[in-house]
């Protein structure tokens, strides 16, 4: 009886843990390209929203699964517009991205709210109580092995790829990526909407498949924690999705802790990940001495400088 | 042949902030009305009904000044924090604990003169705005942790801290549909001054004063930028760079604090979740549109209350209340696209 609760746990833990990794790694392309995007939270609730009323409109998942990564997308591109074009400041750019992103996906939630999917993103294989990591694995769904997929392609891409140099130079340094004869607007733009596609993930997975309702706010901070996660795993995929991981971990024990009867009050249970975040950003900029890998040029405008 | 690049302009005009507020205004509208055309409703009648149930008459006029009280003094803390390049993202989480602090003083103390007792729970107030940033500060200053995410988190763990007051140890039991504190008495209310107007606004004029004078006028104003700047040059001005910045936080998160106060004092008289909602991030929007200017947050401050009140009661018609959402943040949106229109120039250069 213990394996089936600590598997429901694993479970548990990889479910959220592919929730906040879909978006940490898109947040962590468009870092790479220079741009910060604070907008996560946003992007997710508004690929959610989509999701699901595509889903409950058409009852066709697949349709579901795509209108909710083009629509996040198209909203970053709103941030790719005002920061890359317009050159204009990215913290503020990105913080009116959460806002507006919520307000909007509550307005256009507003008529879901309490509807119950009728299909989900089914698991590989349906299992009801898995009782050992095969069984668990087996009963992810397809979303999840799609971002391993994505969790390679992207670690492979960066690394050993002319695509990934080359956004990963006008990240560093655009204005000499510039003058090799790089199109850093492009790029910026490009990686922008990317990552924007990529919360859209986030989103359907949370709707579709994580919990199949909608309800305003249900982000619950998650797309803050991604950013965190970018962070913390110095921009490099695999060590985010560690990062992502144990996140996931902390996501799943916190309600368990109470079945095995530990004498805290739920309410400041729920708080713990938040803590455990900012305690794991201090310390890791203590241990790194504040170079914690960034892209060299992040969160400033490029300009074409007067020759 | 010739090209054509971006260049910054080298003198911008006076106004540059202004026009571009009420172009994003235009925008915002737009956008609004569009939104509200497409759920079957006469964006005419939506807004003529919310300017007339924000504005219209001497108590909705009272509840929209009253409801600007928390933007503007947040917005307030926002741009001090913002004096030295920071952005305080939290001020959510500061109105919360600001409140909660004041109860908690309110709770354990007892003062016989009713002025002297309020005025010591708004110094409470300030006191916890700055208690819910010292955590982000201290990381910031001593280790460069990025402050933007810590403050951010932070109002996720005040939240969650209010939400187990109001359930356990402060749990008011003749209340029984959802969990609250229990009221504060009524010799610590907020007098009121005109209508249901609370003297909460004159604190937020006050406030505005001190923030230009702090911001704009002081010495330590102007220490605040040069320590928000180069630090070679504050070495070289012999400012303590650190220090400053440390003060700065505190100080700005302690008029989120204050906003707590006057909010718990003057409007709910008690501990519960909705003492914010979510005034700390309307807030960043007032402060960013007016390019932290503490004249334009109190303006802009007063608008958008009103604006959220006007949001509030056009419900009863079916109408969803975050249009005003909408329309705050795409006002900001429309702003920044015109800002570029002032700052930058597209200019003509010779190739080689």
């Amino acid at each position: 009886m213990a394996d089936v609760q600590l598997m429901g746990l694993l479970n548990a833990t990889l479910q959220a843990a592919t929730l906040l990794f879909v978006a940490a790694l898109g947040e962590l392309i468009t870092e790479k390209s220079g741009i910060l995007n604070l907008g996560v939270e946003g992007m997710i609730s508004i690929g959610a929203v989509t999701g699901f009323m595509t889903a409950i409109n058409t009852e066709n998942l697949f349709l579901a699964v795509v209108a909710g990564i083009f629509s996040a997308s198209l909203f970053a591109s709103l941030h790719a517009f005002v920061t890359v074009i317009l050159k204009q400041d990215q913290t503020v750019s990105g913080l009116i991205l959460t806002i507006l992103g919520l307000a909007l996906s509550s307005l256009l939630g507003k008529k879901y709210v309490g509807k119950k999917l009728t299909t989900k993103i089914e698991s590989i294989v349906d299992i009801a109580e898995p009782e050992n990591i095969v069984e668990v694995l087996l009963s992810q769904n397809i979303i999840f092995y799609f971002t391993i997929v994505l969790m390679i392609t992207m670690a492979y891409v960066l690394k050993h790829t002319m695509y990934g140099r080359r956004l990963q130079a006008v990240g560093e340094d655009s204005k000499a990526a510039d003058s090799m004869g790089l199109k850093v607007n492009k790029t910026q733009f490009i990686a922008t909407c990317v990552g924007g596609a990529f919360a859209g993930l986030s989103g359907v997975y949370l709707t579709l498949s994580y919990v199949p309702y909608w309800t305003d706010n249900m982000t619950s901070g998650r797309g803050w924690i991604a950013l965190a996660l970018v962070i913390f795993g110095g921009w490099r995929p695999y060590r985010t999705a560690i990062g992502a991981l144990l996140f996931g971990f902390l996501e799943a024990l916190v309600p368990r802790l109470q079945t095995y009867s530990f004498e805290i009050s739920p309410y400041l249970l729920k708080i713990t990940p938040y803590l455990i975040t900012i305690f794991v950003l201090v310390i890791l900029t203590i241990y790194k001495d504040g170079k914690t890998g960034s892209p060299g040029n992040i969160g400033r405008p490029f300009f074409r400088e007067n020759r | 042949m010739s090209k054509y690049i971006l260049a910054k302009k080298t003198s911008v005009h006076d106004f540059s902030t202004f026009y571009s507020f009420l172009i994003g205004l235009a925008i915002s509208i737009t956008v609004g009305s569009l939104i509200l055309l497409l759920q079957d409703q006469n964006p005419i009648e939506v807004f003529s009904l919310m300017l007339k149930l924000s504005v219209g008459s001497m108590n909705s006029l009272s509840a929209s000044l009253n409801k600007a009280i928390p933007l503007i003094l947040a917005g307030l803390g926002i741009a001090i924090i913002n004096t030295v390049k920071l952005w305080n993202i939290g001020a959510e989480g500061q109105i919360f604990l600001g409140a909660i602090i004041v109860n908690l003083v309110y709770i354990n103390t007892d003062l016989r003169s009713s002025s002297l007792y309020i005025l010591l729970l708004l110094i409470a107030g300030f006191i916890g705005g700055s208690i819910c940033i010292l955590m982000p500060a201290i990381t910031k200053v001593f280790f460069g942790v990025n402050e933007i995410i810590t403050t951010l988190l932070t109002n996720y763990i005040i939240i969650g801290l209010t939400v187990y007051l109001i359930n356990g140890p402060w749990r008011d039991p003749d209340s029984l549909s959802f969990p609250v504190a229990a009221y504060v008495g009524e010799e610590v209310f907020l007098p009121k001054i005109l209508g249901r107007l609370s003297i909460g606004f004159i604190i937020c004029i006050l406030c505005t004063f001190a923030a230009h004078y702090l911001i704009d006028k002081s010495v330590f104003g102007y220490e605040m930028r040069i320590a928000g700047g180069s630090q070679m040059t504050a070495i070289y001005a012999g400012i303590n760079a650190k220090q400053k910045t440390f003060i700065a936080m505190l100080i700005g998160g302690g008029f989120a604090g204050l906003a707590g106060a006057v909010e718990l004092l003057g409007q709910t008289h008690r501990v519960s979740t909705g003492i914010s909602q979510g005034f700390g991030y309307t807030a960043i929007i007032v402060a960013a549109i007016t390019g932290m200017r503490p004249i334009g947050i109190f303006l802009v401050g007063t608008l958008f209350g009103a604006l959220t009140i006007g949001g509030s009661v056009i419900q009863t018609i079916g109408v969803s209340s975050y249009i005003a959402d909408i329309i705050q943040a795409t006002t900001l949106f429309g702003a920044l696209i015109a800002l570029f229109f002032f700052t930058y120039e597209i200019k003509e250069v010779q190739d080689g």
